[in-house]
This record gives C-alpha cells, sequence and structure tokens, in this order.
C-alpha cells in the first residue's frame, strides 16, 4: 500500500532529534501498551495484519500522534475488528460478555521466561527450489498493490545484488490477508547511487530483505 | 475472528477518532480497562512487564553480546553466523531474536539498522527502541543521506568510509557490533560492556570512549 508509513527516502522532514533521554519509556502508558502489546491478541490476528492496520490510521495522525499512542489505536482496532469487544464496552469499561479468557498473575521470573519464549520463528520448509542464488543481479517489481507489501516504494524498479539467502519465510502480503504462505527471502544490496542517483556516494548501500516474488533476473 | 479487510479497519479507524479521549494515556487505559474486563489481561502482568523491560531488558543485553564478541573470537564466530543461536546461547533469546543477524563495522566501513516501513528493533537485546527510530525523521532520512543523519548524531565519517544501511523489511533483525576501542587490552568483559552504547548497536555512534560516552 502506497501510504503513509512507506517514508523511506521522503524529503521534507528531520532533523532527528538526538538529544532524547535515554531511558525504557517516558511516560507510564507507554510500558502498559507494550506490555499489553505482548501478552493480548485479537484472533487471527498476524504480525502482517497487525502491521497494516497501523498503516490504515489516517496519515495525520499517524505522523503527529505520539509513537505508542498508534499501537494503542492498532490494538484496539483490531479488537474491535475480531469481535473481542465493541466501542460502547471500550468507552465504558464494562464488558457485555462473559470474560474471553483466564490469566494468572505472574511473578517478575514468570514474565522473564514469558518474554524469553517469544523468539518467534518465522522460516518454514518449502519444496520449491530457491530462484535465485547469492551474487545474482536482480530486478525489484516496478509497481506496488493495496494491500501489505514489505517492498518499500524507494526499492522498486532498481537492480540490486542478493549477499545472502535466508530460507522461506512466511510471506508478509499473505500473512497481512490471514494466510500462511512461504516465500523463499534474499537480502538485496543496492548501491545507494542506483536508489538516489549521482549525487550518492558510490561507497554506500542499502540492503534490504525481499521475498521471491518481489523479484525478478535482471 | 479478524476480519483482515482493509476497509472494515478504515471504517473502524474513522469511527475511534470520534470516540476516543486525545489523551494518549487515557485511551491506553481503556483498553486495559476492557482487557482486563474481559479476562485477556491482568493489570499485575502488565506492572511486571513494565518492569522487567525497566530493570533487565534493555541495551546493556546488547552490550554484553558485543564485549563477549570482543574477547571471545568463537562467540564471534558464532554471533556472526547465527546472532538468534548466540544470543540464545547467553539466555537473552526474546521478542524479535528469532532471526537475528550481527554485522561487524570495521575501520572501512560503517553499518546502521532502520525499518523504513514500521519500526522493527531487536527488543530482546536492545529493549525499548529510543523515539527517534520510530519517527518519520529518522526512518525517511538514513537510508537516502546516511552521512547527513550521522552528523546529526556526532559521527563524522570520511568519503572513502563505505555507509552500509539495513532496511529491516522482514522478519531479521541487525545488530551492529562497533569496533572495540584502543586501549582496552586489559579490560574484563563486564568493564567492556559498560563502554558500548545503546547507539553504537544501532549505528548512530561509532567511536567508543573509554570511561563511557
Amino acid at each position: 500500500m502506497d501510504g503513509i508509513h512507506d517514508l523511506g527516502g521522503k524529503l521534507g522532514y528531520g532533523p532527528v532529534d538526538v538529544n532524547e533521554p535515554e531511558e525504557p519509556f517516558h511516560a507510564d502508558y507507554e510500558g502498559r501498551m507494550w506490555a499489553m502489546s505482548r501478552t493480548a491478541r485479537a484472533p487471527g490476528v498476524t504480525i502482517d495484519w497487525w502491521r497494516h492496520v497501523r498503516e490504515l490510521i489516517t496519515a495525520e495522525d499517524y505522523l503527529n500522534r505520539p509513537y505508542f499512542d498508534s499501537w494503542a489505536q492498532t490494538t484496539i482496532a483490531s479488537m474491535i475488528d475480531a469481535g473481542v469487544f465493541n466501542i460502547e464496552e471500550l468507552e465504558s469499561g464494562i464488558s457485555q460478555t462473559q470474560p474471553l479468557g483466564h490469566v494468572e498473575i505472574m511473578d517478575y521470573d514468570g514474565v522473564l521466561k514469558q518474554n524469553t519464549g517469544m523468539a518467534f520463528k518465522f522460516d518454514r520448509l518449502v519444496e520449491e527450489p530457491a530462484e535465485f542464488v547469492v551474487g545474482q543481479s536482480v530486478l525489484t517489481n516496478a509497481k506496488g498493490h493495496s494491500g501489505h507489501t514489505r517492498l518499500p516504494e524507494y526499492a522498486r524498479a532498481k537492480v540490486g545484488v542478493i549477499t545472502h539467502y535466508r530460507g522461506a519465510h512466511v510471506f508478509a502480503d499473505d500473512g497481512a490477508k490471514g494466510l500462511e504462505n512461504a516465500q523463499h527471502l534474499y537480502t538485496v544490496s543496492f548501491k545507494a547511487t542506483e536508489l538516489w542517483g549521482d549525487t550518492a556516494n558510490p561507497n554506500d548501500s542499502v540492503s534490504l530483505e525481499l521475498w521471491e516474488s518481489y523479484l525478478a533476473a535482471s | 475472528m479478524s476480519s483482515f479487510d482493509p476497509k472494515e479497519i478504515t471504517k473502524i479507524h474513522q469511527h475511534l477518532h470520534s470516540h476516543l479521549p486525545s489523551d494518549p494515556a487515557l485511551r491506553v487505559k481503556a483498553l486495559e480497562t476492557i482487557l482486563v474486563e474481559k479476562g485477556m489481561v491482568k493489570s499485575e502482568n502488565i506492572d511486571k512487564w513494565v518492569e522487567v523491560y525497566a530493570d533487565d531488558i534493555g541495551p546493556k543485553r546488547g552490550a554484553y553480546v558485543v564485549a563477549r564478541a570482543w574477547v571471545d573470537p568463537d562467540f564471534k564466530a558464532r554471533l556472526l553466523a547465527d546472532g538468534s543461536k548466540a544470543v540464545d546461547e547467553m539466555g537473552f533469546a526474546g521478542p524479535a531474536s528469532g532471526h537475528l543477524k550481527a554485522v561487524e563495522n570495521t575501520p572501512d566501513s560503517h553499518n546502521v539498522v532502520v525499518c523504513t516501513l514500521c519500526s522493527c528493533y531487536p527488543f530482546a537485546i536492545l529493549g525499548m527502541a529510543p523515539n527517534w527510530y520510530k519517527t518519520a525523521a529518522y526512518r525517511s532520512r538514513v537510508v537516502r543521506e546516511p552521512r547527513a543523519v550521522l552528523a546529526e548524531f556526532g559521527v563524522e565519517l570520511s568519503q572513502d568510509t563505505a555507509v552500509h544501511v539495513w532496511d529491516s523489511t522482514a522478519e531479521l533483525r541487525y545488530l551492529v557490533i562497533p569496533e572495540r576501542p584502543a586501549g582496552t587490552e586489559g579490560m574484563s568483559q563486564d568493564e567492556l560492556a559498560k563502554l558500548v552504547t545503546r547507539n553504537s548497536m544501532i549505528g548512530t555512534d561509532r567511536d567508543l570512549k573509554i570511561g563511557g560516552a
């Protein structure tokens, strides 16, 4: 989706606030939102669908509201969509149904252990052999599509070189539709001059992980 | 069940716009209240999660990984070959460490990490991402003018030093291994870990200083 989230290379932003205090959370609600996002999921939600729901926040809010506020909005929207609660319940704080689950209270070590168990894997076995090999030159798709995709606009219709093969991974574009299809995944390195023109430093590069269907031999 | 229908979500977002309080803290509070009511979270566990990420899980974990790589060549080889396994071996597995790739700075090259499409970050070893990492300013510019962004962070590079930007578009996460500073030969792993800054592991810091940043 050619939305506001696809920020790579867009002009008119900056500078970066380099004086931000180094602390885990700048406000209490940030930590609470982080914790809820790790531990409560809407039925059927995938990481890709969740990201797509975030991308669909209006451009104005996406750019201007605080970061964890966008997580709150994303989680609320995906939960309303999945029927976990409705807006009335959210506004009143009173559930109109029986509890949907039961969570045990955990101690500090219990949470540490739960956290350790969240190193999720996205690689899958597929039967089809990989189409490309390391060292090969590839051309990325020129066009995106209206759904969730991980081929950013700045890397479309560009020629790069495959530097690593990562195995087959769950394909994000399908993951956002609730489907689990794996595709071969490659790290592709692009010269900065290929992406940005001759004013870029010829020594510099940008690398992205790209799925096989984003690529053609060049 | 999730609808996976973007049109539904657009409608819900618009509806929420007029129904949610403006203060983000109140929005998060409303979410917590209804999730507790629905039996999906316990506020006590949320308290504990916040504590764990304030005390135990943060950039000091990544710093231990880097310091160990500096003193233990076998570990460094394992870290470069399979970052997830190496981090797991140290007991540091967690969110977004399932596919971890370590990339090493050299005198001739510098690595810097971004997620232009959202805000992917190796939480398990670096903790919470700084806010700047998630802003439009960083995400838009670091792929296009990395040297200008690095200069804002105080990192000045010669034109001959190659800058490699890693845009985290899939589920791989990146850890930059900064160069070990000169004059640290006699230091212990714990002392070395204290020299490693969070930003050096993202790539917005380069020359680590003895005695802290």
